[in-house]
C-alpha cells in the first residue's frame, strides 16, 4: 500500500502532447479515477505510473520511491488491461498463479492456496482449469481482477477494466469492484471514460482533457462544482444545458430568453449551465421563458422533455408522470440558484 | 399429371437454367483444362515417370530408350551396395539439422530485435530481406568467389586480421567446405525465416507481454513463458519448411563446392543428379530421388497439418 505522486508528468511523441505537465498526489487507500474523452491522456498517464511508457519529462514517485528507472516488475504494482491482457496459452489457473510464479513464490500449496482464495474472491472457483478463449468476456475481466488481486501489490491500476463487457454485466461488474476494493483497501488508479463508473467507484475523479487534469475532487465536488466548461459539459448524463449569452445586471441574457438573479455582474461573452434536473416544466408564461416541446422521451424513472428555443434545445427532466406532446409550447423555470456561469473564451468558471 | 398447371414461365426457365448449367459445368472443366494440362505435362507426368524409371534399368550412356524392368534392384542397390549413397544420406542429415537450427535460431533472433517495438528500424528490415531476393545458385557463386584462396573477400579480410588464417584452402578441406555450404544457406535463409517470425510476432497479443511485465516477469521470462508459447506455432511452420527446403538442397551446393572436396558436401539431390546425369544411370537416379521423397512427404504432411489445422475459436 502506497501513496503515488505525479511530478510534472510529460508525454511526448513528436509533437503530440499525450500528457502535458501532470502534476496529481494520489493518496493511500485511495480509489481515485482518471476520467476523460477518448486522447485526453489518462491511459498514458496509468502507463507511466506502470513502467509500460516512459515519461518524457517529469518524475512517478510510488510509495515514496522514485520509479522512473525502474521496470514495471520492480514498481510492484497490478494492472488490469482493457483487453484483459490475459495469457491465452495458460489455464485460468496459471494466468491467476503467474504473478506468484515469476515472484519467487516456491511452494506450490501455497500458490494453491493463493489462487483459490483470489479466483474465490471473484467467483471464479468453477473455471480454474479452463482456457481464456473458453470464458465469456466477463469471466476473462475476472480472471484478470483474480490475478491483480492474487498478490498484495502497493498499487492497482485498471484500464477501462470495464468497457469491454456489455451493459449489463458492466453494471454489476462496477458493484462487485466497488465492494473489491472497500475490501482490499489498496491505492487504486482507474481509468475510464465513462462518468457513471467515476460517479460511482471513485473517492476522487481526475478529470483530463489534452493531456491535463481539468479538475480535481470528490465525485460530488466534480459535479455539483464544475470548475470549467469542459467538466460541466463532460460529467453528467443527461449533459448540462450550456447556452451563450451575456450578463446585464446579474441577469442572463439569450435570444428570447432572460433569467433574473443569476449573478455576475455585467460582461459579455458567457455560458450559462444548468442541469436538466435542476429545470422544471410549467405552463406556457409561468417560467423563466417558454419553449416549443421538441421531444419528450419516457426512460422510465423520469421523463427527458427537449425544447427548442430560437434553434437552441434544451433538455429538463421530469417527473414520470409528465406527457407533453411533441409542439406543445410549455415554460421552463430555472433555479437560479442552481445555474453556472462559465467564461466563453477560457471556459472558466466565473464567480457569481 | 396434375391438376394445377405450371405457370409457362417457370418450367421453361427451369429448363433452360438446367440446360445453361449443364453448359456452365462443361465450360469450366474446359476453361481449368489448359492449367490442368501444364500441370499434369510438367509436374505430373514427369513424377509418374521418374517414379516408373526407378523401378527400371536404363543406362543413358548405352540407349537413349529405358532397358528392363528390375523391381526394387535400384532401390536395394542404394540401399546395400552403395556407401557414396548412405554418404550423401548423412551429408544431408547434418546439413539440414545445421542449418535448420541456426536458420531458426538467428531468424528467431534477429525478429525479435526487428518486431514492432524491437530496436532496429525499418531501413534494416528492408535491407536484410535482400539476401533472399538473390537466386540459391547465385549464392554459391559468390560465397565460392569469396572464399576462393587466391583472389577471395574472406581470405583476404582473415588475411589481415589473422594472418595464419590466410593460406587455408577453405573449401579444399572437407570440414571447412561443409560449414561454408551452411553459412552460405543460413546466410541465404534468415531474412526470409525472420520475416516469418516477425508476422508471427506481430500476432502475439501485446498487453499479454504487458501484463506479464507488470506481474513481475523479466524480460527472458516474458519471452519464455508469454512471448516463445504463442509463436510456437509460426516456429513449427518455420522448422518445417525449412528442413523441407534443406532436403532438397541442390542449386547451391552445386554451384559452391559441386559435392567436393570428394563427396564432403554430396547431398542426395547433388547425388542423384551427379548419377543421373554424369554417371548417365538414370534408373539409378530416380530411386535415389525417389527414396528422398519419404522424409519430404512426411515433413509436407506434418506442415500441412500445422498451417491448416482447425485452431478452436
Amino acid at each position: 500500500m502506497a501513496s503515488i505522486s505525479l511530478r510534472s508528468l510529460t508525454k511526448r511523441w513528436g509533437g503530440f502532447v499525450a500528457v502535458d505537465d501532470q502534476s496529481l498526489e494520489i493518496h493511500d487507500r485511495e480509489f481515485l479515477v482518471l476520467l476523460g474523452p477518448s486522447g485526453c491522456g489518462k491511459t498514458t498517464t496509468m502507463r507511466m505510473i506502470a513502467g509500460l511508457e516512459e515519461p518524457t519529462a517529469g518524475e512517478v514517485w510510488i510509495g515514496g520511491r522514485l520509479v522512473n528507472d525502474e521496470l514495471p516488475k520492480d514498481r510492484d504494482v497490478a494492472m488490469v488491461f482493457q483487453n484483459y491482457g490475459l495469457y491465452p496459452h495458460m489455464t485460468v489457473r496459471g494466468n491467476i498463479a503467474y504473478p506468484l510464479k515469476v515472484r519467487g513464490v516456491r511452494s506450490t500449496a501455497e500458490i494453491d492456496e493463493r489462487v483459490r482464495a483470489a479466483a474465490a474472491k471473484v467467483q471464479l472457483e468453477e473455471l480454474l482449469d479452463r482456457r481464456p478463449r473458453a470464458l465469456s468476456g466477463g469471466q476473462r475481466q475476472r480472471v484478470a481482477l483474480a490475478r491483480a488481486i492474487v498478490r498484495t501489490p502497493q498499487v492497482f491500476l485498471m484500464d477501462e477494466p470495464l468497457s469491454n463487457l456489455d451493459a449489463k454485466l458492466r453494471v454489476s461488474m462496477r458493484a462487485e469492484l466497488k465492494h473489491l476494493s472497500h475490501e482490499l483497501r489498496i491505492t487504486t488508479v482507474y481509468v475510464t471514460h465513462d462518468q457513471i463508473e467515476a460517479m460511482t467507484l471513485a473517492d476522487r475523479v481526475a478529470v483530463m482533457n489534452h493531456g491535463r487534469i481539468q479538475q480535481l475532487g470528490t465525485p460530488e465536488e466534480i459535479y455539483d462544482d464544475p470548475k470549467t466548461l469542459f467538466v460541466a459539459g463532460f460529467i453528467g448524463s443527461p449533459a448540462m444545458n450550456l447556452v451563450e449569452g451575456e450578463l446585464d445586471h446579474g441577469r442572463f441574457l439569450a435570444a428570447g430568453t432572460v433569467i433574473a438573479e443569476v449573478g455576475g455582474g455585467t460582461r459579455s461573452g458567457v455560458v450559462l449551465g444548468a442541469r436538466p434536473e435542476d429545470l422544471a416544466i410549467s405552463e406556457p408564461g409561468t417560467g423563466s421563458f417558454d419553449a416549443e416541446v421538441y421531444a419528450s422521451e419516457l426512460t422510465g424513472e423520469s421523463v427527458l422533455v427537449t425544447v427548442e428555443i430560437s434553434g437552441r434545445r434544451i433538455a429538463a427532466k421530469a417527473d414520470r408522470q409528465t406527457r407533453r406532446a411533441i409542439g406543445e409550447t410549455v415554460g421552463i423555470r430555472v433555479d437560479p440558484a442552481r445555474t453556472y456561469l462559465f467564461d466563453t473564451a477560457s471556459g472558466d468558471r466565473l464567480a457569481r | 399429371m396434375t391438376d394445377v398447371p405450371a405457370p409457362e414461365g417457370a418450367g421453361a426457365t427451369s429448363a433452360s437454367g438446367r440446360r445453361g448449367g449443364l453448359r456452365d459445368r462443361h465450360l469450366k472443366y474446359l476453361l481449368v483444362l489448359p492449367a490442368v494440362g501444364v500441370v499434369v505435362a510438367t509436374a505430373i507426368w514427369p513424377l509418374v515417370d521418374s517414379l516408373v524409371l526407378s523401378f527400371r534399368f536404363w543406362k543413358l550412356s548405352k540407349s537413349h530408350v529405358p532397358g528392363p524392368f528390375v523391381g526394387l534392384e535400384n532401390y536395394l542397390w542404394a540401399l546395400t551396395e552403395e556407401p557414396a549413397f548412405w554418404n550423401a544420406v548423412w551429408v544431408t542429415g547434418i546439413y539440414t539439422v545445421l542449418t535448420v537450427g541456426l536458420t531458426t535460431l538467428l531468424a528467431l533472433g534477429v525478429a525479435l530485435l526487428l518486431a514492432p517495438g524491437g530496436r532496429l528500424r525499418l531501413t534494416v528490415r528492408t535491407l536484410l530481406i535482400l539476401p533472399f531476393a538473390m537466386s540459391p545458385a547465385l549464392v554459391g557463386v559468390s560465397f565460392r568467389f569469396m572464399f576462393n584462396p587466391e583472389f577471395g573477400l574472406f581470405d583476404a579480410f582473415f588475411g589481415i586480421l589473422l594472418p595464419p588464417l590466410a593460406d587455408i584452402g577453405w573449401l579444399s578441406d572437407p570440414v571447412l567446405a561443409f560449414a561454408v555450404c551452411v553459412m552460405a544457406d543460413v546466410w541465404g535463409w534468415v531474412p526470409f525465416m525472420t520475416l516469418v517470425l516477425i508476422g508471427g510476432l506481430a500476432a502475439v497479443p501485446s498487453d499479454s507481454v504487458e501484463a506479464a511485465q507488470v506481474d513481475g516477469a523479466s524480460s527472458w521470462r516474458v519471452f519464455r513463458d508469454i512471448t516463445l508459447p504463442q509463436l510456437f506455432p509460426v516456429v513449427m511452420v518455420v522448422v518445417i519448411l525449412k528442413s523441407i527446403f534443406s532436403l532438397k538442397t541442390f542449386d547451391q551446393i552445386y554451384m559452391l563446392t559441386n559435392g567436393g572436396p570428394g563427396t564432403a558436401t554430396q547431398t542426395l539431390a547433388h547425388y542423384a543428379y551427379f548419377n543421373g546425369f554424369k554417371y548417365y544411370d538414370m534408373g539409378f537416379a530416380a530411386s535415389v530421388a525417389w527414396l528422398m521423397v519419404i522424409p519430404m512427404i512426411a515433413l509436407t504432411f506434418a506442415y500441412t497439418r500445422f498451417v491448416f489445422r482447425d485452431r478452436p475459436a
